[in-house]
């Protein structure tokens, strides 16, 4: 099959569900992922990226990969990811300058099968690092 | 019921009203979503209530006393330690934060030098006019969101600044014009009427829309020849109109902002077009507000001012604060730390990857009151109460003005005060300083 | 101003008003079409008739207003609360964008309680009370940033 690869504009933001003093006070593991390892694109790049085939996306940018959840949102311009800001979005940003990069980054972004990062994998990610 | 003071974010509310006896909060009136979640905390599930102590690479419940010592132990063992966080505290925990970093020769920094704290470091350069919310609400007939999100961030912020009726205001939201500068079409964007300007902005753009706008405040009839960044040229009129036109603006600068743009400085840019429209404007003013999502962001700040007339982070060796250019960034990029304690954040999560990793190689000791991916790599965890509901305190808000913050309820099982906590360690270190 | 057509426009004044002011009230159903003096006469008969006419239909068509509030979608800004006009008579504490005292003055649309925007008391409300221009008012649907508030006819 044809490998369709996009670039993208990925930008992070804060939304309500996901803010500073709330992403882990409530929920457990699970809940997480669902409210957090998501990324949302325009249903315009949503079909042409044949999203509703495969279940979820691949960002990745010069500093790392994450897979998450794709899901279809007019409100966001065509060519631009939008991520909650996690432990899941901070995978793929990264430092220049010593200035942190999370906004305007250039990424590709890809359907694949592969399953979404859970919470515990990334942590020990980290810790192997 | 009385009111009292919400600490959900910056905006630090003080009209909401909660109905408590004292030991529960029975319901809260008044505050928003992100406010109430915050009352939430205090009986949430994910809540640490006793001390924690990584044995066997698990974290496993222990004694204050015996927290508190291998607190000590690994302070002292460490020549470079690092404190971080602190923008979830009250104003007396950070000075305790401070007086610790002195007395272990550390680096402090707090979540502002990394948000809004962008801002305060650039009016060095070309002059800042800040305003406050009560002058808002009374004066202001422009409020300009430039890549920020009210609506989500700060809940309440457009309530109090574009639909409430001040003193010279009084018809409230009909002389209210409302721009927003963003990418994306988000929740703020609804709050708009008829004469309010959106302006979707092609993202990674602002810079070339500010340098626009500082040439074309400088042409004698300010009407823009071309539209840029993904405006057109109705867009760029009418933005140029309502900027010189106002007769008090307001700009909310939000994250979008505070990234640096093809290595030139927005913050600089934006500081300067300001300062240039208030030269070239005679009957108004345009003014700045910073928005941030802790609720004592801005207090370190003032603290760190007031202490040793120096704003941000703090770098201390032998009692004596060191010139430094580096934050809180490049120490950790640099890994030029050994050891690093966090009072009430969760930089795990909120740092890129590159950096986590770098701060799970070095033991980590977390004050905090809940659960988070800096937890799951913590050495140490020390539980503290959640200041504004379990204890008082000072905390200023996103305007820079301090406002007291009352106890409502007792903390649950004795559990101390950052305050406390800090004072503790400090006590037991100079207690142990002999041995 | 359908209904004007039908009226006698004698403004003999028996019923109190001028025949204009007379074909707004009955438009807002404050007065009937029976509370017409003139309009019972025979040479006005089929005049009556229609005006019944038209006045059943629209009565059939008259519905309930509702305000609903998703609170799901609702987040608490406490926008409704501060445009609200009625709240802002009888609240003064939300003129300047504050929550209004707690317990709610009787006329109080709308209050947050726990996070969440609650309808309180829908009486006052200015699609009902208040006439002319005023009675078109949807401030609360306008600017809910959620889209929670929705106006209603059931």
């Amino acid at each position: 099959m044809e490998v369709i690869k996009t670039d993208f504009i990925l930008n992070t933001v804060r939304r309500m569900e996901n803010d500073q003093s709330k992403e882990f006070s409530f929920g457990d593991k699970k809940s997480l992922v669902e409210k957090l390892a998501i990324a949302f694109i325009n249903p315009k790049d949503f079909d042409k990226l044949n999203l509703s085939s495969k279940p979820n996306l691949k960002i990745s940018s010069n500093f790392g990969i994450i897979i998450v959840k794709g899901i279809a949102d007019e409100d966001v311009p065509e060519g631009t990811v939008l991520m909650p800001i996690s432990i899941w979005s901070n995978q793929i940003t990264g430092v220049e300058n010593s200035e942190l990069r999370y906004k305007n980054m250039r990424v590709d972004v890809d359907i694949t099968e592969e399953k979404i990062n859970d919470l515990n994998s990334l942590i020990n990610k980290i810790k192997e690092a | 019921m009385k009111r009292s003071v919400c600490s959900g974010c910056s905006l630090l509310c003080d009209d909401i009203m909660v109905k408590s006896d004292g030991i529960y909060i029975d319901e809260v009136f008044g505050a928003c979503l992100k406010g109430k979640e915050k009352f939430d905390q205090v009986t949430s599930q994910n809540r640490i209530l006793s001390p924690l102590i990584r044995k066997d690479d698990t974290l496993q419940k222990a004694s204050w006393d015996e927290a508190l010592q291998r607190t000590v132990d690994l302070i002292k063992k460490s020549k470079k330690p690092l404190i971080y966080g602190l923008s979830n505290s009250s104003c007396e925990a950070q000075l305790k934060g401070i007086e610790l970093a002195k007395l272990i020769n550390g680096f402090i920094d707090s979540n502002a030098s990394i948000c809004q704290g962008k801002v305060l470091d650039n009016a060095v350069n070309s002059g800042i006019t800040l305003t406050t919310i009560t002058e808002i609400i009374n004066k202001a007939d422009l409020i300009l969101l430039w890549g920020s999100n009210a609506a989500e961030s700060i809940p309440r912020l457009l309530n109090k600044v574009l639909f409430s009726r001040g003193k010279f205001r009084m018809t409230g939201r009909e002389i209210k014009t409302l721009i927003i500068i963003d990418p994306v079409k988000t929740a703020s964007f609804n709050t708009m009427g008829v004469r309010d300007v959106a302006l979707r902005i092609t993202p990674g753009k602002d810079i070339e829309l500010i340098k626009v706008l500082k040439e074309e405040c400088c042409a004698a009839d300010s009407i823009p020849s071309e539209g840029v960044a993904g405006l057109d040229k109705d867009d760029m009129k009418r933005l140029l109109q309502h900027l010189s036109g106002a007769e008090y603006g307001v700009i909310f600068v939000g994250q979008g902002l505070l990234t640096p743009q093809k290595n030139s400085n927005l913050i600089n840019e934006l500081l300067e077009l300001v300062q240039m429209i208030n030269i070239k404007q005679e009957r108004g003013r345009i003014t700045l507000a910073m928005m941030g999502g802790h609720f004592n962001m801005n207090g370190f700040d003032h603290v760190a001012l007031s202490m040793y007339g120096k704003r941000g982070n703090l770098h201390f060796k032998d009692n004596q604060i060191l010139e430094t250019d580096e934050n809180i960034i490049s120490k950790i990029e640099n890994e030029d730390f050994d050891c690093s304690i966090f009072i009430g954040t969760d930089p795990i999560s909120h740092f890129p990857m590159s950096l986590s990793s770098k701060l799970a190689k070095k033991p980590i000791i977390l004050i905090d009151n809940r659960n988070s991916a800096t937890l799951q790599l913590a050495s140490i965890v020390l539980p503290t109460t959640i200041t504004g509901i379990e204890c008082s305190g000072l905390a200023y808000r996103l305007d820079h003005i301090p406002i007291e913050l009352k106890k409502i309820i007792n903390p649950p099982s004795k559990i101390p005060t950052d305050e406390e906590i800090l004072n503790q360690i400090i006590q037991k270190l100079k207690s142990d300083g002999g041995n | 101003m359908e209904l004007y057509k039908y009226l006698p426009k004698t403004n003999c004044k028996l019923c109190g008003k001028t025949c204009m002011a007379f074909a707004l009230d009955l438009l807002q159903g404050k007065v009937k079409a029976d509370d017409c003096p003139p309009l019972l006469e025979p040479k006005y008969k089929k005049q009556y008739e229609t005006l019944k006419e038209l006045l059943g239909s629209e009565e059939g068509v008259e519905k309930e207003l509702r305000i609903n509030v998703d609170t799901d979608l609702c987040d608490g800004c406490g926008i409704c609360v501060t445009i609200c006009p009625v709240n802002a008579r009888y609240c003064p504490p939300s003129l300047s964008g504050k929550a209004p005292d707690y317990p709610p003055e009787k006329h109080q649309l709308f209050q947050v309680k726990g996070g969440k925007c609650e309808l309180l008391e829908l009486k006052y409300c200015r699609r009902i009370e208040a006439e002319g221009r005023e009675r078109e008012c949807r401030v609360c649907e306008t600017y809910c940033p959620r889209e929670a508030v929705k106006i209603e006819y059931v």
